[in-house]
């Protein structure tokens, strides 16, 4: 018997043009970090070597879709560009109204404003910074549903992104329906890894809702990416094709928020999707005001051109068995070495995990923003706190929210790049890891009212090792 | 040589298609005779507006390729802020959307109710989004700036008495910022003086009121003051604008005007405590401070086309061009705002339509003439925009009753002006053939992108143009 040859992938696509990037060195990264408050969101852009903090419009648009911002109609109200992307939204995504917004949160926002009253209850699978802060704005309030699984990172079920049923039902029960505007999906599941949800799960939430009359929107800003891990591990899903697997998963559902900024390839853009007439004539009038006419949504015509054409490239088969290909190829080689990472690996990102990472470190003392200032300056790679510092406060109490899951994200750009790149990215990693007792942890000095993690700053904790380190270790943390 | 040129040449072109007549009007009527509901691939010579449709350079698309899209810290947005700096000596830049996500920002922070926000005009999305905090928006134009055939050089000016009497009536303490809207675009596109600026500044002083401006046609506003305010003649437009700027305690700004960008806007401010409420507010609906909802590019672009908007030669071509339409109107005896603003040409509807009263919409009829003639897209800046329901269901009808014809920046050619000018005299000729029209629905807010129109007799449409 012969072992099959290893078989490896490549890119489906060749490079066209290349945009320098800069090596730094230890001391402009001391001074660069310190001058950031220990927080990467503050670095400048040019003292970064590999800009793993989101891959949120820092994708490579294809040549087509640069030949498309030269074809974008930048016309004040019917813009040929608006029509080819509301073509392709409603014959990938199925949804019958599309109303452009200049990126995701324009979507959340009026979405928000236009369906939620004050005392509503939003159940949604798992928060995500921008989207629980709309909701929480108009009045209502965020309940976590998601299934349990999804705050451990060691548990490897496949759909770890999904809604619990059971809980669903009894936030439902306690609230009543005619509290709950609509539930949020997101798929894929950000703040839990990256964790897609199934097929199953969305026709079981789509049921429950339809018992109850209640809407299920869908955060469809990775669904493509979801749509993936649905072909690859749900039971006869293996033939479907990506584009198909995205229609039905939107079909459960009665519109969508989203981003274009990751799954469709573009820098910039994003829209809201309905189906419902009253609703989506509501939404026009609200956009009018925040974002612009309803043909153009406050993003250039060219931009919706490549949106439109991001959509095509979006769910190409090779396109995402290489993008998911390389987010398990740096996972592979961290889990290889031994680093704790959350398992399994998601679609956009590897993320730390911090408590396992160091274990010395109490979650006060923001281990996860600790290591991703280590890691920059180890390498100047560029990582994004998912843990304590996101969570922000609780409005009612004012403490810490304290999530269970204390993460650092390494969110790969699409088709940025190389295999080479993320080679780098790993060895710093493993070096970090190799000196881990080294990090403190850090006190906040500056802590902005909302979305903190954005603007908050830092100073590192001196190193008094030999007695807070044990304390904090025996407590079990 | 007299003859101004355009001091540029073509680098890329963009097809433009032709209609028919019976086209025109199946399409005028399935958009329910609003010409923000056509297609624009059904539009010859679109002078919608001049915002976000003008023509970049090759500077500005190089830069489009430069761009820096990370999320934080991006090298575009310190180029941006640099530029910004440079310009206004405002020391807070917050890059938004567009203009309009600026004033939404600042609004939010100092409006409510109770306020007054003053302005020589309010443009709609800045009426709009002083309104939906609560508080009133009050206009208060010279007299001359209301008499479209008047001719005076500022009509976009002040008037600082009535200013001041209002401020007093509301009480200081309810008046959050005073604006000026430079040039005046409700009003015809007509600028403010130097000198009306140094009164509102000098006027708000006592009170500690900031001033602010929307600062959208700056440099069109800066050229005219050279053009027209004495000892102003020989200084460098620049220099001009920087004087403008340096009264402001803040400003609002659609990029996709003089920032000669296609999407865009930012706000800028003095004040360190404000900055730091605005940019909280930023991140939630706009984006990250660095970036503010804009791709890297567009920051580029930008910072690129506030150099290049200050150029003179481009600022005479500009003003001259517009100019050199109205004056073949006024030559065919089309009623005209005089004299011609920065950014447009505004024909005067109720004066050119007087058998059709401001409650039949004389502007949108003869915006509806217009593409009708010609496939041209205008927009209509009377009644329909700014007209106000009375308690008893009737309408309070706009000051005026305008047509604007918005001139994109480094578009249209002369011989798209000459075309132009040919179909508006030619509807002129037969304008008693003109008849009103009857709004078949108003929505609440912003009612002119979305509202719907009815020809008021059934024949209109065949025997009104």
């Amino acid at each position: 018997m012969t072992t099959p040859r290893k078989r490896s992938w490549a890119e489906p696509y060749r490079i066209k043009m290349v945009e320098p990037i800069r090596r730094t060195t230890q001391p402009e990264r001391e001074r660069a970090i310190r001058e950031a408050g220990w927080n990467t969101f503050l670095l400048r852009a040019d003292d970064v070597y590999i800009d793993l903090l989101t891959d949120s419009g820092t994708s490579a648009m294809s040549d087509r879709q640069w030949a498309g911002m030269m074809v974008g109609d930048e016309a004040y109200a019917g813009s040929r560009s608006f029509y080819k992307l509301e073509a392709a939204v409603q014959s990938y995504y199925g949804y019958r109204h599309v109303i452009p917004t200049h990126q995701g949160r324009g979507a959340e926002h009026i979405l928000a404003k236009i369906a939620i009253e004050a005392g509503d209850v939003v159940p949604g699978n798992m928060y995500f910074t921008t989207t629980r802060f709309h909701q929480e704005a108009a009045g209502a309030r965020f309940v976590d549903v998601i299934v349990d699984e999804a705050h451990d990172p060691t548990d490897l079920s496949p759909f770890k992104g999904d809604i619990d049923i059971g809980k669903l039902e009894r936030v439902i029960d306690a609230f009543g329906p005619a509290r709950i505007p609509y539930v949020n999906y997101q798929a894929t599941v950000n703040m839990a890894g990256g964790q897609p949800v199934s097929m199953a799960n969305a026709r079981a939430v789509n049921a429950l809702c339809r018992r109850y009359g209640i809407k299920l929107m869908l955060d469809a800003t990775r669904a493509i990416e979801n749509a993936w891990f649905i072909q690859q591990h749900e039971a006869g899903y293996a033939d479907r094709s990506i584009a198909a697997i995205l229609h039905e998963l939107c079909h459960f559902t009665d519109g969508c928020t989203m981003s274009g900024k990751k799954d469709l390839l573009v820098n910039i853009g994003g829209f809201l999707a309905l189906n419902d007439d009253t609703l989506a004539a509501r939404a026009r009038e609200v956009v009018v005001a925040y974002e612009g006419m309803p043909t153009y949504g406050g993003l250039a015509g060219r931009d919706m051109e490549a949106m439109a054409i991001g959509v095509v490239e979006a769910v190409d088969e090779d396109h995402m068995a290489a993008r998911i290909g390389q987010v398990h190829y740096l996972g592979d080689a961290l889990r290889r070495a031994g680093v704790p990472i959350v398992e399994p690996v998601g679609g956009h990102a590897v993320y730390l995990d911090a408590r396992r990472f160091l274990p010395h470190v109490q979650q006060d003392r923001f281990p996860a923003q600790a290591l991703a200032a280590a890691l920059y300056l180890d390498s100047g790679v560029r990582a994004m706190e998912r843990g304590i510092v996101s969570a922000g406060r609780d409005p009612a109490t004012g403490e810490h929210v304290r999530p269970a899951l204390e993460l650092v994200r390494l969110t790969i750009p699409r088709r940025v790049y190389t295999q080479a790149h993320m080679d780098v990215v790993a060895e710093s990693v493993i070096e970090v890891f190799e000196h881990r007792d080294e990090i403190m942890g850090l006190e906040l000095t500056y802590e902005p009212p909302s979305l903190r993690f954005f603007q908050a700053r830092f100073a590192p904790l001196p190193p008094v090792r030999e007695t807070v380190a044990a304390a904090e270790t025996s407590t079990g943390e | 040589m007299k003859t101004i040129i355009e001091p540029f040449r073509i680098k890329c072109v963009e097809p433009i298609r032709m209609t028919t007549r019976p086209e025109r009007e199946a399409i005028l009527a399935a958009a329910g005779r609003n010409l923000f509901d056509v297609a624009a691939d059904d539009v010859l010579i679109d002078l919608l507006t001049d915002s976000g449709t003008g023509a970049m350079s090759a500077e500005q698309w190089a830069g489009m390729m430069r761009g820096d899209e990370s999320y934080a810290g991006g090298r575009s947005f310190v180029r941006f802020q640099a530029a910004v700096r440079d310009l206004t000596g405002l020391p807070h830049v917050l890059p938004t959307h567009q203009g309009r996500a600026a004033e939404r920002i600042l609004f939010s922070l100092v409006g409510g109710p109770g306020k007054l926000v003053p302005n020589n005009t309010h443009f709609d999305t800045t009426r709009a989004n002083v309104e939906f905090t609560g508080a009133a928006a009050r206009d208060f134009p010279i007299n001359e700036g209301r008499l479209p055939a008047l001719i005076h050089p500022f009509k976009g000016n002040m008037d600082v008495e009535a200013l001041v009497a209002a401020i007093e009536a509301q009480g200081p303490a309810n008046v959050p910022l005073v604006m000026l809207t430079i040039t005046n675009n409700s009003a015809g596109g007509q600028p403010v003086s130097l000198a009306n600026i140094r009164a509102v500044k000098a006027a708000l002083a006592p009170y500690g009121i900031p001033l602010f401006l929307d600062a959208c046609r700056f440099a069109e506003n800066a050229w005219l003051i050279k053009q027209r305010e004495p000892g102003q003649a020989d200084r460098p437009v620049r220099d001009i604008a920087r004087e403008m700027f340096s009264y402001a305690d803040g400003c609002t700004m659609s990029a996709k005007k003089d920032g000669l960008a296609h999407i865009g806007g930012f706000l800028a401010l003095r004040d360190d405590a404000l900055a730091e409420r605005a940019r909280q507010l930023l991140i939630l609906t706009e984006g990250f401070p660095t970036y503010g909802g804009l791709a890297g590019r567009d920051l580029e672009a930008i910072a690129q086309g506030l150099v290049e908007v200050l150029d003179e030669d481009y600022l005479r071509y500009r003003m001259r061009s517009v100019a050199y339409l109205g004056e073949a109107l006024t030559h065919a005896g089309v009623p005209i705002m005089q004299p011609p603003g920065g950014h447009a040409i505004y024909v005067d509807a109720a004066a050119m339509l007087p058998h059709i009263p401001p409650a039949q919409y004389p502007g949108q009829a003869l915006v509806c003439a217009l593409y009708l003639e010609a496939g041209i897209r205008s927009v209509e800046v009377g009644s329909v925009m700014f007209g106000r329901p009375r308690p008893d269901g009737t309408e309070e009808p706009a000051a005026m009753e305008l047509v604007r014809l918005a001139i994109p920046r480094r578009v249209y050619t002369q011989s798209h002006v000459d075309y132009l000018a040919e179909a508006l005299v030619a509807v002129h000729a037969r304008r008693e053939t003109l008849t009103g029209l009857r709004m078949t629905n108003a929505p609440p807010f912003l009612r002119h992108f979305t509202a719907r129109f009815e020809p008021l007799s059934p024949a209109a449409v065949s025997a009104g143009v």
